[in-house]
């Protein structure tokens, strides 16, 4: 298990994501996480999972191996709830927008839902 | 939804066109074989299904290479090195953020994938050889056979020339032959396409394969006409960790064949998870019908009974409760809920046929389609193999059809087996005999058996029947396949309305004779 140095909140959650630190990222999760991603190609009748701190970290580690810009706009915690949008943009000028809500349990992320649209 | 977007990198001086399709957490740089077309690949049913199968959990990442498709053309006097190649993948990720990517290498694109693990680990998150090879004059050709190609090239490039080397099994299919004529003529100019042969003829990457230290999946078909399997099994052998699929099939583009099988096993192996079931599959039984002009009808007079018989064959499809699928070259797909509808609606159109005064042959197979869209995939194209494989009048089903259909009141007979490309094992087939109530003017049951219905070549089966050789010492007595023969018994018991080949003997024994059998 890997050492957690942040509390998971809101500011943690947007310093790691805007700093592309995966490896702080992955800290925040459960070991038995889900994390849930609806897409245009995963819709919500199944959507894609990734199950476990283990797949999670490398999902993250796929993201912030990207050179493309994050930012966390609007966070709202509500006890162990929290939701937060990002918006990120590709070199290329490709912009992607998230809305994504979390289920804390024992001040670990146990589950999350990404909801994300892409420019196409 | 806008269509992909074409774009261009810049390697050194040159402009690699690129696309990006896709949504996932994993980058994925698919690095084509020996020609591509960024656009024109999109056109193509495999490799559509593809590339959107592997858009579901990546960001799929696609280009030309220099020299091919959309990118610019390369000077034929200064071939690129496999090196610069390589590099152009790097410009790609560049140009798209892409820090760490999967490599998809396709055939000639698995040395240039190989070689960029080799070269840049920490941007390699694994490798996928599909096809692949570290030598080519080992593994795909040897200088003499390469000198024949680039001919071949330098006279019929852009004819489809070059399929039957490449994907030997769609040699029958009108619409893909098309399709691969101008994907040969969009994809190179046949300098390039000789050019390019030449280049690849250089590639030897048997020095680097031990330097690679990144996750590695290999896939190969068994029967691959290009690139011989021993080629991934060299691969296997040398770089450390790697894993081999190897899967049925003979066609060699990636693109080809049951490409789901192929996505599946990517899938898997790279996201650690198996693919999501696709749910917008159904089971549905389907009808493959084609029609030609034994009569030498004429091109007006046949253009116009094939016009009438379309017009008919939507109409009994509807009748039966089947919906009519887009044309594939000659072949109409009609799609059914089950087995038995499709099989009455198979016998009816086989009545038109000879109304109309036109030649039919059909095909039948049961198996799971997109719930939406024209059936397309394994299954239909199995049924148009069967189609292609019936003979004049017939009704070909597979084994399955058959055994579905019991309770329905349909008769069939063993039609031996089929080997088709796409599956593992030869596919059992049946014949789909007349029903009496539903189809009378099929075949007569009244018309009493004559030995003049026989051909000649049946009436030498027939003989041998009676002398109680097995199909098997018949085929070796005429110089037949065995499935040939089989063809035969099922005719020969059609057309004298015998149950079986002990009656087929005792036909022969009755009507020995100048005139008999």
């Amino acid at each position: 298990m890997l050492t957690k140095t942040k509390a998971v909140d809101g500011a943690s959650i947007k310093q790691a994501i805007e700093g592309r630190d995966g490896k702080l990222l992955s800290s925040f999760y459960a070991d038995d996480a889900l994390v849930r991603v609806i897409d245009r190609n995963n819709p919500p009748s199944k959507p894609r999972e990734i199950r476990g701190r283990a797949a999670i970290s490398t999902f993250w580690d796929d993201i912030c191996s990207r050179a493309m810009t994050h930012k966390v706009d609007t966070t709202i915690a509500e006890g162990d709830n929290l939701a937060f949008t990002q918006a990120c943009a590709y070199p290329d000028g490709t912009k992607v927008f998230c809305a994504a809500t979390l289920e804390l349990k024992n001040g670990l992320i146990a589950r999350q839902t990404v909801v994300q649209a892409w420019d196409e | 939804m806008r269509p992909i977007e074409t774009r261009y990198a810049r390697s050194g001086d040159v402009r690699i066109a690129y696309q990006v399709a896709g949504q996932g957490a994993l980058d994925l740089v698919f690095v084509p074989g020996f020609i591509s077309n960024l656009d024109l690949q999109w056109e193509d049913e495999g490799y559509s299904r593809l590339l959107k199968r592997l858009s579901t959990f990546s960001r799929l990442i696609l280009f030309d290479k220099r020299g091919t498709g959309l990118s610019d053309r390369i000077d034929s006097r200064h071939l690129p090195s496999v090196e610069t190649r390589m590099d152009d993948v790097r410009a790609v990720m560049d140009a798209v953020g892409s820090g760490r990517a999967a490599l998809l290498g396709a055939s000639e694109g698995a040395p240039i994938a190989m070689l960029f693990a080799a070269t840049y680990p920490e941007r390699t998150r694994a490798l996928v050889l599909y096809g692949g090879y570290a030598h080519f004059h080992k593994w795909v050709m040897p200088p003499e056979r390469l000198e024949a190609f680039i001919e071949t090239a330098e006279t019929a490039w852009g004819t489809g020339a070059t399929l039957p080397g490449f994907a030997p099994g769609r040699m029958e299919d009108a619409h893909f032959i098309q399709w691969w004529a101008r994907f040969e003529r969009l994809s190179a100019s046949p300098t390039a396409a000789s050019s390019l042969a030449r280049l690849d003829a250089g590639i030897d990457m048997r020095g680097i394969l031990s330097t690679i230290r990144v996750p590695t999946l290999l896939i190969h078909r068994r029967s691959d006409v290009r690139v011989d399997p021993e080629a991934s099994r060299f691969l296997a052998r040398n770089i450390r960790g790697a894993r081999l699929v190897e899967i049925p099939g003979r066609d060699h583009p990636v693109w080809t064949g049951d490409v789901d099988r192929v996505a599946d096993i990517m899938e898997e192996f790279l996201t650690g998870q198996p693919a999501v079931a696709d749910t917008e599959r159904v089971l549905a039984a389907l009808l493959a019908t084609r029609i030609y002009d034994t009569a030498k009808l004429g091109d007006r007079m046949w253009s116009e009974r094939r016009q009438r018989f379309h017009e008919t064959w939507r109409l009994l499809v509807g009748r039966h409760g089947g919906r009519v699928g887009g044309p594939h070259g000659e072949l109409m797909i009609a799609r059914f809920d089950g087995p038995a509808r499709a099989i009455r609606c198979a016998a009816a159109l086989r009545e038109v046929a000879q109304q109309i005064g036109v030649a039919s042959a059909q095909g039948i197979h049961v198996g799971e389609i997109e719930l939406r869209g024209q059936p397309v995939g394994l299954t239909a194209r199995v049924t148009m193999q069967l189609a292609i494989h019936a003979g004049r009048g017939d009704i070909i089903a597979s084994r399955l059809v058959a055994d579905l259909a019991v309770g329905s009141g349909l008769h069939f007979v063993d039609a031996g087996r089929i080997t088709l490309d796409e599956l593992g094992e030869p596919l059992p087939v049946v014949q789909a005999t007349s029903e009496q109530h539903l189809e009378p003017a099929c075949r007569s049951k009244a018309r009493p058996a004559e030995p003049a219905a026989l051909t000649a070549r049946e009436s030498e089966v027939v003989s041998l029947i009676a002398d109680g050789k097995s199909n098997a010492a018949i085929a070796a007595a005429l110089k037949l396949s065995e499935h040939t023969v089989k063809r035969h018994v099922a005719n020969i018991l059609l057309k004298l309305d015998l149950p079986s080949r002990a009656a087929a003997a005792a036909f022969s024994a009755r009507h020995a004779g100048p005139e008999g059998p």
